[in-house]
């Protein structure tokens, strides 16, 4: 019991200390982050496959794929399925996610990205609005973070050009789950 | 002991409740809640046009883009959009986006002359004026009107009740619509007008090829992948 305390109380230490991002640091956060990684995908010198390990190991910490992977099956699916299941679930998808956006770095070229602004939807709400600027084109992209249960504030969405990449694989998920069962839909997925 | 158990199960309701909040924000998006009674057909015409997309459009594209140089493409495209500015103004205007709407009649001004009959887009470039993209569909949106049901036409891809309306007024505004040969025609004659369309797809699709296929690869189910997008995009749009 005593060990499984002191590891309780480590893992959330641990967690609060790597993560810990607060209302305030939202902006400062990606806004860093977004510039090393723009230079990371100009630097000629890091090969391409060491890229995207580099973007990710940056922005893992505030993305909350768990949640991301329950918001887009819905929660009736989810709470069905079984512990094991869900973990399987989660790892597909994260790896979807993931794989989706590596072959978006592809197409990258030397557009620009800026911060336009965080605006406080509600209490627990933040949306983070930044430009990608490509010759005289304006795509917005929106991160949609929210407040955990240690204050922390995590993405649990993100909006390119207006259509949310959740309500996306949501919309996909149910329309598959009404014909199809669950396993094909991890094939599917894989 | 007791301590920690009431902790963690505090904790396990706030998180409860933090994702029961964020669930009933997708649950009850419009997304979510769309009615859709043509899926069957929309479905099976998705499939089809993505046939010819890939069958017919993108190898057309990719060969015309072989032949073509980049530069000269985006010229033709600008070309091309610099015609469609009677959709643009009209529906800026209608929407009451009086400062856009100038802006296009600028941009127009500065294009069709400095920039060579619309082929360089000088007003963007050396003037600071930005296109603003405005058509009847979302007009209509602009003025309350719902999307209505899902329809996906042939050849030209989703749409909804509320946009079809709005192509018959960009139709009438269009410049292309309106294209005849010039020698004596009897017989009235849409070809010019299909021909110039089909060359403007083309040239248009050979810019974008790169980019539809990467948004297609993230498709697990592609019509209502596409469906969402389109929706998600044009509220957007209409927000704006």
């Amino acid at each position: 019991m005593k060990y499984f305390l002191t590891s309780l109380v480590s893992l959330l230490v641990l967690t609060t200390s790597l993560q810990a991002l607060q209302e305030t640091d939202i902006s400062t956060f990606m806004r860093t982050n977004i510039d090393i990684a723009t230079g990371v995908l100009r630097d000629a010198s890091i090969p391409k496959a060491e890229k995207a390990p580099k973007i990710f190991a940056m922005f893992d910490p505030v993305f909350d794929y768990v949640l991301m992977a329950k918001l887009s099956l819905g929660g009736k699916q989810w709470e069905g399925m079984g512990v094991e299941n869900q973990e399987r679930f989660v790892k597909v998808f994260e790896a979807k996610l993931k794989q989706s956006y590596m072959e978006k770095l592809d197409l990258y070229t030397d557009e620009k990205i800026v911060i336009k602004n965080s605006e406080k939807i509600k209490d627990a709400r933040i949306h983070l609005t930044t430009h990608l600027m490509r010759n005289s084109e304006v795509y917005e992209i929106i991160y949609k973070f929210y407040k955990d249960k240690n204050n922390e504030w995590l993405i649990y969405d993100v909006d390119i050009l207006g259509v949310s990449i959740i309500q996306t694989y949501r919309t996909q998920f149910a329309d598959i789950l009404t014909k199809e069962s669950f396993e094909q839909l991890l094939t599917k997925l894989k | 002991m007791r301590l920690v158990y009431s902790l963690l199960i505090f904790c396990s309701v706030m998180l409860a409740s933090t994702s029961s909040e964020l669930e009933h924000e997708f649950s009850t998006s419009k997304e979510e809640t769309l009615f859709d009674p043509l899926s069957g057909y929309n479905e099976v015409m998705t499939s089809f046009n993505d046939g010819v997309y890939e069958y017919v459009l993108k190898p057309i594209s990719q060969s015309y883009a072989y032949v073509m140089p980049k530069p000269a493409r985006e010229s033709i495209d600008n070309a091309f959009d610099n015609l469609l500015f009677p959709i643009r103004f009209i529906n800026n205007l209608l929407q009451l986006k009086v400062q856009n709407s100038f802006e296009e009649l600028g941009r127009f001004v500065i294009n069709s002359t400095l920039g060579i009959a619309g082929f360089i887009d000088v007003a963007s470039s050396e003037f600071g004026l930005k296109k603003h993209d405005e058509d009847f569909g979302q007009t209509l949106g602009f003025y309350g009107l719902g999307s209505g049901f899902h329809v996906v036409l042939p050849l030209l891809g989703p749409s909804n009740i509320r946009d079809i309306v709005g192509l018959v007024g960009d139709t009438w505004a269009n410049p292309l619509s309106y294209i005849e040969s010039r020698n004596a025609n009897l017989l009235d004659s849409s070809e010019e007008e299909f021909i110039l369309k089909g060359i403007k797809g083309v040239n248009f699709t050979s810019l974008h090829v790169e980019e539809y296929d990467a948004l297609k690869k993230d498709a697990i189910e592609l019509y209502p992948f596409i469906r969402n997008f389109y929706e998600s995009r044009r509220t957007k749009l209409i927000s704006e």
